[in-house]
């Protein structure tokens, strides 16, 4: 090749990853699915179980648009393979809500304005949900060390840790956290 | 014997009636109050639907972009061959498949769908790749073979200003300028008893919002539908058409729910390459998604801007004369550059009298992203320098800073850098009230140990929102009753976060004397919506409020009507509250509007009104930049931001913050709070830390590990303050809330730093390295633990 000539792509395409079969309960219900082995688990809610409400963003675990709990512990589902959530269970913004009573996050969370683009507010109630049920009245060191994983960019963050203080206020007989 | 008044007998009755109200406490005009989101309940519960959630409900076929691989070079061929061998590829396709015109741009139509012969920047677009999974579309894409002739990198305004700096276009590197001139600013710097200099450079900043760039489109043969968020669907539409050789009303854009813009949906982003696949998929709904690195490799991004400052003042301290020159880094194309640098000149001495101004301002072509909209347009880069020139200038004055600004400060009356004269300026107001609030209110303030240091800074801004410079600019709304008694408004602006439909929906039902409740938005379809100028520029609630107001305050005309033969009064002797028409004089009769509603559609009355609202602003003179109405009205705002930086590892730490924004009117006070917290932690953001690292050209830190961005940690609860000057063109007063808060946060931090450490901040982001460079101005380079704990990687050891 002529020196002052670059040549890029024409890679062979990867080869084709084997298939899992994955099977969780997703949001207290039991599901089975066929999947390429190195879907995550944000892919495999979104993707393949139209669970569409956890969202992704960085997907490499910085802003925390896509946290769920798994088998009660928050975790960013783009840093989690499918594969290792075998027969566990997994809670997602689906569940939080029962008919049209919302939990009393998403409530407090619509009360103070804290969802402006929406976009982060699946993981934040996720993320919150979980260090509520850790720390119910969370000093400052820990609602910050619960909450700091997740980006919000449009709010500023005041409404946001506003509902979530209000939310504790009246989480000693919460609604459950499935 | 003393009299004494005899009190009033109990039976005694005053003279009026206070009038028994249908109800017992009557509720607020839905103008002011701090409304639900009309679309927060299906975002708290996960059912919004933002572009990237149609994947894979609806696709039949996914497509993908091929991108450069280099950042400046020749395309000697592009060989698709080896991507239609790849199982499940059906179809890939290069400029030669593009039927329209092939160039986008919101300005300048420079910047190709698919690219010809020539790349300009790492993130341009060679090929779209159709296949039957996203897989297959990604395995494709690497399969593409293209041979480039690289030529060398225009990586900085420096070398596209070099003299054998490669043309980037045939006209040259400068894309374009823009001059002030006012009085004589040579002249009058002579004469001036203090003269302070400075050059700032401002960083590239990426929009950042969480919501990747992602669209499906369809094309049934006759219309091509496409679901993908922008700022501007009819604009949108629009250039889509031009692109791909449509007849616009064969273009449909529809903007699903979008998580954040900040200017970054101004450009298209994929919507014409989705586009483009829908056309050669008849019947298909074809999707299309980047991931973050694209999201960030392929977008336009903030202008970092090299500002020369030098300031003129007498001695008691009134400024005489400004002279500033910018250089601007447009990056590749474009884009809204040449508004931009509109904006930066037209803000170059912000809030404050100077009556000898002289400003050239230059945009440079370079191999870098893009530059276009974001945030602050320009203005906000300005204020970075204007106010961090009051804070050098007071200083060498020995001048308290607050006073220096307050007696600077353009009144009612006075002229701003284009000339425009001020009606109401509040800017003194606005500072006063934040520095009251600092001086009596806060918690006690900690000791600190020797190596960290606190300090305050404060600053003002004003804001001219709208296009301005006699663009025009303009916006049309639809209010209309539905026969089950709804209230709906008709808009082509899009909600991005900002809370356009609650703007739009409490002003209506106002108007119209209904409750919220009752009132829903249709909003951002070009099948359906009338064309509302974009959601930027701080517009949307001066432009979009005066449409719908007006469309509402005709309806209302209808409605007094139907009222009158109901109510056997006069329609002028009724008011609409709550649901209700109520008499005004007498006892109060009242009937509720739904049965007027009912009544009118009854008798045949459409119920449905169409306003338009387009205020001139005036072009300047081109020589002189100077302007009666460069814009329709300006905002003003002060911030204040308290700071404590350790001198050790550089980290700063803002530890208070106040932002008092005079709106006119707050529709939704809630709104506009989350507006000002959520516009400073941006600013926060560019203030301290992030920052696009651009080396040779490409993009070193395009994901969220290396690019910084604010979290809970960063951003203090900002202490808000809400000024109501009532605008007399805006609707109910109102103004808008917008890019301000972030404008006026970045200097009000920077200044913060300056009084924390007594130097002051000439680069931004001010991160653990640029504070360890001011500190050790002698030093070459600070040691590793700091250099590492500072965000872009060419900096890392």
């Amino acid at each position: 090749m002529p020196e002052n000539v670059s040549e890029h792509g024409g890679a062979a395409s990867p080869a084709d990853d084997s298939i899992w079969h994955w099977r969780c309960k997703v949001n207290g219900q039991i599901i089975e699915r066929d999947l390429p082995a190195s879907t995550t688990l944000l892919h495999a809610l979104r993707d393949h179980c139209s669970l569409t409400g956890t969202k992704g963003a960085c997907e490499e675990g910085e802003c925390g648009s896509c946290t769920v709990l798994l088998d009660g512990a928050p975790v960013n589902s783009c840093l989690v393979l499918a594969a290792q959530t075998q027969d566990c269970q997994v809670t997602t913004i689906e569940a939080m809500a029962s008919g049209r009573k919302l939990h009393i996050l998403q409530d407090k969370f619509l009360a103070a304005g804290a969802a402006q683009c929406g976009y982060c507010t699946p993981g934040l109630i996720m993320a919150a949900a979980a260090l509520l049920k850790q720390h119910p009245d969370p000093t400052p060191d820990e609602f910050l060390q619960g909450m700091e994983g997740n980006i919000c960019r449009c709010t500023g963050y005041k409404a946001i840790s506003e509902a979530i203080r209000q939310a504790a206020q009246e989480w000693p007989t919460p609604p459950e956290v499935p | 014997m003393a009299t004494t008044p005899a009190p009033p007998p109990v039976t005694d009755k005053p003279l009026i009636e206070p009038s028994p109200t249908p109800y017992a406490d009557p509720p607020p005009s839905p103008v002011g109050a701090s409304a639900r989101r009309l679309d927060g309940l299906e975002k708290v519960t996960g059912e919004a639907l933002y572009a990237a959630d149609f994947f894979p409900r609806e696709a039949d076929l996914f497509a993908t972009i091929l991108r450069s691989h280099e950042a400046h070079a020749e395309v000697l061929s592009i060989d698709t061959a080896p991507a239609m061998k790849v199982a499940g590829v059906v179809g890939v396709y290069t400029h030669v498949d593009v039927p329209g015109t092939n160039r986008q741009g919101l300005i300048k139509r420079d910047h190709p769908v698919l690219v010809e012969d020539r790349v300009r920047y790492k993130g341009d677009a060679l090929a779209v790749v159709v296949a039957t999974s996203e897989s297959a579309a990604h395995a494709g894409r690497d399969a593409i073979r293209v041979r480039y002739r690289p030529l060398p990198v225009v990586g900085s305004i420096d070398d596209a200003l070099a003299p054998k700096a490669p043309k980037l276009f045939p006209n040259g590197n400068v894309m374009g300028g823009k001059r002030i001139r006012k009085g004589d600013a040579d002249r009058a710097l002579a004469e001036a008893d203090v003269v302070v200099s400075e050059t700032f450079q401002t960083q590239t900043v990426d929009h950042a919002f969480l919501d990747v760039e992602a669209g499906i489109a369809r094309w049934d043969g006759r219309t091509l539908v496409i679901h993908a968020s922008g700022q501007w669907v009819h604009e949108e539409r629009r250039l889509i058409a031009l692109a791909l050789g449509l007849p616009i009303e064969q273009v449909r854009v529809i903007q699903p729910a979008t998580g954040g813009a900040f200017g970054g949906r101004e450009d298209l982003g994929m919507q014409v390459h989705v586009g483009l696949a829908a056309l050669k998929h008849p019947g298909k709904t074809i999707a299309l998604r980047y991931d973050r690195a694209e999201s960030m490799r392929a977008r336009h991004k903030r202008h970092a801007l090299r500002i020369h400052y030098t300031l003129g003042a007498r001695g008691d301290g009134t400024l005489t004369a400004a002279k500033v020159t910018v250089f601007s880094d447009e990056g590749a194309y474009a884009s809204t550059g040449p508004a931009v640098i509109r904006k930066a000149s037209s803000h170059a001495t912000g809030p404050y009298r100077v009556p000898n101004v002289h400003v050239d301002v230059y945009g440079v072509y370079t191999n870098n992203n893009p530059t276009g909209a974001m945030r602050g347009f320009g203005a906000c880069q300005l204020a970075v320098a204007y106010e961090g020139m009051i804070d050098r200038l007071a200083r060498k004055l020995g001048m308290d800073r607050v006073e220096l600004r307050r007696r600077n400060l353009v009144r009612s009356g006075d002229a701003v850098t284009t000339g425009q004269v001020i009606p109401l300026a509040t800017g003194v107001e606005c500072l006063d009230a934040v520095m009251d609030r600092f001086r009596n209110g806060g918690r006690p303030l900690e000791p600190l140990p020797p190596y960290r240091r606190r300090g305050w800074g404060v600053s003002t801004i004003c804001f001219g929102l709208g296009y301005g410079d006699g663009f025009p600019d303009a916006s049309r709304a639809g209010v209309r009753f539905t026969r089950d008694g709804f209230l709906e408004v008709l808009t082509g602006a899009v909600e991005y976060g900002q809370g356009l439909l609650n703007m739009v929906a409490q002003i209506a039902a106002a108007e119209l004397g209904m409750p919220i409740e009752k009132a829903r938005v249709i909003w951002a379809d070009t099948g359906r919506t009338l064309e509302s100028g974009s959601s930027s520029a701080t517009r949307q609630t001066y432009f979009t409020g005066n449409a719908v107001k007006r469309a509402a305050s005709e309806l209302k005309e209808e409605i007094l009507d139907i009222a009158g033969t109901h109510l056997h009064v006069h329609p002028h002797e009724i008011v609409l509250r709550d649901g209700l028409a109520v008499t005004r004089f007498g006892e109060p009769r009242s009937v509720p509007i739904a049965e007027l509603v009912a009544d009118g559609f009854n008798r045949g009355y459409e119920l449905s009104v169409k306003a338009l609202y387009k205020p001139a602003t005036l072009c300047e003179n081109f020589e002189t930049g100077q302007s009666p109405r460069a814009f329709i009205t300006y905002l003003f705002v002060s911030h204040l931001a308290q700071v404590v930086v350790d001198v050790e590892t550089g980290q700063v730490t803002v530890e208070r913050y106040i932002a008092c924004h005079d709106v006119g009117k707050a529709i939704n006070p809630q709104s506009v709070d989350g507006q000002i917290t959520g516009g400073v932690a941006q600013g926060i953001g560019m203030a301290l830390m992030e920052e696009v690292v651009m080396r040779e050209g490409r993009m070193a830190n395009a994901n969220f590990t290396d690019y910084i961005l604010p979290t809970f940690r960063d951003v203090p609860p900002v202490e808000t303050i809400i000024l109501e000057n009532q605008d007399p063109g805006g609707p109910f007063g109102a103004r808008g809330v917008g890019e301000p808060p972030l404008i006026a946060a970045v200097p009000a931090v920077l200044n913060a730093i300056h009084d924390a450490l007594g130097v002051a901040p000439h680069t931004t982001p001010c991160n653990p390295q640029r504070v360890w460079e001011l500190l050790h101005p002698e030093q070459a380079e600070p040691p590793a633990d700091i250099r590492f704990r500072t965000a872009p990687p060419h900096a890392r050891p």
